[in-house]
């Protein structure tokens, strides 16, 4: 699968569960606590790829999100550190556009979403890295995600194209599918990886 | 608007009926059932007559001039943007059925527009006439399908008033008591809904929330699968309350039917929120509301069935089926006379009862004959005819109406407290009919407790 970053090993990591107090703003450089936006166009993947990361699933039936959904998730890294990922998974459609500054204000993370069968899609992802780099946080760390990679045959975008864009960009990239679950963890172990480790939540 | 006249309800045939309407007070009535006026008010002591009917008369204003949007005129500025926003909706419409309230419907369906994109979409029309805005509306079709859906069956869609789950009194106490000390922080509104009741509503002071506005509100939230999924911050739009403006819904799912709306103006409100509603969630659960939501759900509700023969005193009766409906279990008050399958006593099959103080009513629920997905639709639309005859600014408002076609005797009763609509048996003796609904008015003031929102409204501040 198309992945520029060098794949962490699988086995490098554990979920953990109960940490989904909302209140312990406290953050050392051990224990991390990351808010995370996922955007892009409507249809890509975005809910899926959170579903499938937080609680394991993958449902066919498209639901269309509205506003933004909320979902929590702490990884632990190989030395022991941990990160909650806050995660902001909005919805795509246009009428929400303007809204969008709501959910990535104050976002350490953000994730860049597109469907690699589609073009417009990926069109639509520079858009959002384009509004990111105008308003979003100064040291955001960035990641593109071309999804649907399950779907190889009906690939439009060349995986060349959007290696070279997310290079140009400083952006991290991966190819995923929510279907199958690749590269869905590493997504957020890779993202974990990248955070400056004073951050400051 | 071109459809008004295709869609526009038929006017009810005049043949083979008997039709009363009566415009004093009290023919209902008959003086030996005891009742004078203020059957169905919340409090027994009613206040002056004069002081209601100027509720009444404030009421009617503001479902046409406060500033909010009804018809199609006041909608955008100009007729041209009105055919655009109506085009989107043509489609729609065109699967209405004839009988339904169309002209109800397409306001309502603009109202259900401004929910998602506030009135602030006009800016789009102005600048651009020719602007689409299907793109804005993109995922939206399962609203305004179940919006559809909603005319062919919820009552609220007509009745302009909504209904709550049945519930034991001091359970429903219970969940007010958590939601107000949240709204006392800073939330606007917070609502517990359980599909389409309410289980306790709070505002904040001075805040009130319309009938026509909770109908969208849970609408856009059932049909919405992704609300389901976790919890969501959504920005939303309440068109009778403001249609210029969003205001920030926290909604998070509780079990699979019931679930917390709490809307606020701060866009910054989410860690707030879900912290309120972890605090809801606690105490629902210590109190065993969520559990008794869950009963109500099942075997709660008035069955015509279950309509008390003789009017009870007028304190200390609580019907044992109400919340707690069980079928096979028979009851001491259960009608004795009643047949099975042919609904209550002097062939009562269905009853609405509205409480206008309240913005409250209670349906009964439906039961042999009216039991099929058919019946149920048509005994709405009746409904609907029968409510906009009484309310056809025309012909004044109608106290009473006695009517009998092949399918129903319907019987609408309209006081200053309380809109009653009931339908019986189409050979059910009149003046049985009558009396029957005089039980119905009692009965329904002897369970209020459990089956309305009392002292709670915010309509009442």
């Amino acid at each position: 699968m198309g992945c520029s970053a060098s794949l962490p090993d699988r086995n490098s990591t554990a979920r953990l569960t109960g940490f989904n107090s909302e209140s312990n703003g406290a953050t050392d450089s051990k224990n991390l606590k990351v808010k995370l936006v996922l955007l892009g166009d409507s249809g890509v993947g975005k809910s899926c790829i959170v579903l499938r990361f937080v609680r394991g699933q993958f449902d066919p039936t498209s639901k269309v999100t509205v506003g933004a959904s909320f979902l929590s998730q702490t990884i632990a890294l190989q030395d022991s550190s941990t990160v909650k990922f806050e995660i902001w998974d909005t919805a795509g459609q246009e009428r929400y556009a303007a809204l969008a500054p709501l959910y990535y204000r104050g976002a350490g993370v953000a994730v860049v979403v597109y469907d690699i069968t589609s073009p417009e899609s990926f069109n639509k992802a520079q858009y959002w890295v384009k509004e990111l780099q105008k308003h979003g946080s100064p040291d955001i760390v960035m990641a593109l995600v071309g999804n649907k990679a399950d779907l190889q045959d009906s690939r439009q975008v060349p995986i060349q194209d959007a290696m070279d864009y997310a290079e140009k960009n400083g952006m991290f990239f991966i190819e995923t599918s929510a279907k199958t679950a690749d590269n869905i963890n590493q997504l957020f172990e890779e993202i974990a990886k990248r955070l400056p480790r004073t951050l400051s939540s | 608007m071109n459809n008004n006249n295709k869609m526009g309800s038929d006017p009810i045939p005049q043949q083979q009926q008997e039709i009363e309407i009566e415009g004093g007070g009290g023919q209902l009535s008959p003086s030996s059932s005891g009742y004078a006026g203020g059957i169905g008010s919340s409090s027994n002591s009613n206040p002056s007559s004069e002081i209601e009917s100027s509720e009444i008369q404030h009421g009617e204003n503001n479902s046409t001039s406060n500033g909010v949007v009804y018809d199609s005129a006041s909608w955008v500025p100009g007729k041209r943007h009105d055919d655009e926003v109506s085009s989107t909706l043509q489609a729609i419409i065109s699967f209405v059925e004839n009988g339904g309230d169309c002209v109800n419907f397409v306001r309502a369906g603009k109202h259900q527009l401004l929910v998602i994109l506030t009135k602030s979409v006009n800016r789009c029309f102005e600048k651009n006439p020719k602007f689409d805005m299907t793109p804005l509306l993109g995922g939206t079709d399962v609203v305004f399908s179940s919006l559809i859906h909603s005319f062919s069956w919820n009552p609220a869609a007509f009745l302009h008033a909504y209904t709550c789950l049945p519930l034991a009194y001091p359970t429903r106490q219970a969940a007010g008591a958590i939601l107000q000390d949240v709204a006392d922080s800073g939330v606007l509104f917070a609502i517990l809904m359980c599909k389409h009741k309410v289980v306790s509503l709070v505002g904040a002071q001075k805040a009130s929330l319309h009938p026509d506005d909770m109908l969208l509100l849970a609408n856009f939230v059932l049909s919405s699968e992704s609300f389901r999924t976790s919890e969501s911050f959504s920005p939303i739009c309440l068109p009778r309350y403001n249609p210029m403006a969003f205001l920030y819904a926290y909604v998070h799912f509780l079990d699979v039917e019931t679930y917390l709306m709490l809307l606020t103006t701060s866009s910054d409100a989410f860690f707030h929120l879900k912290d309120c509603r972890i605090r809801i969630e606690m105490v629902l659960l210590k109190s065993n509301v969520l559990s008794e939501v869950q009963m109500s759900l099942l075997e709660g509700g008035l069955y015509v069935e279950d309509l008390p023969i003789d009017p009870s005193p007028r304190s200390g009766y609580l019907s044992p089926h109400l919340g707690h409906h069980r079928p096979g279990t028979e009851s001491p008050s259960r009608c004795r006379d009643a047949n099975p399958g042919i609904g209550g006593p002097a062939g009562l099959w269905h009853f609405i009862y509205r409480s206008i103080n309240l913005d409250q009513y209670v349906s009964s629920e439906f039961s042999s004959p009216i039991n099929s997905s058919h019946q149920q639709k048509r005994l709405y639309r009746a409904y609907q005819k029968l409510y906009a005859s009484m309310h056809d600014k025309g012909t004044g408002p109608h106290k009473t109406q006695f009517r009998r076609d092949e399918n129903y005797v319907l019987l609408c009763w309209i006081t200053q407290d309380f809109e009653l609509y009931a339908a019986f048996d189409p050979l059910a003796d009149k003046a049985l009919a009558i009396k029957t609904c005089n039980r119905v008015c009692q009965w329904v003031r002897d369970v209020e407790n459990d089956i309305f929102l009392l002292g709670a409204s915010p309509f009442s501040w």
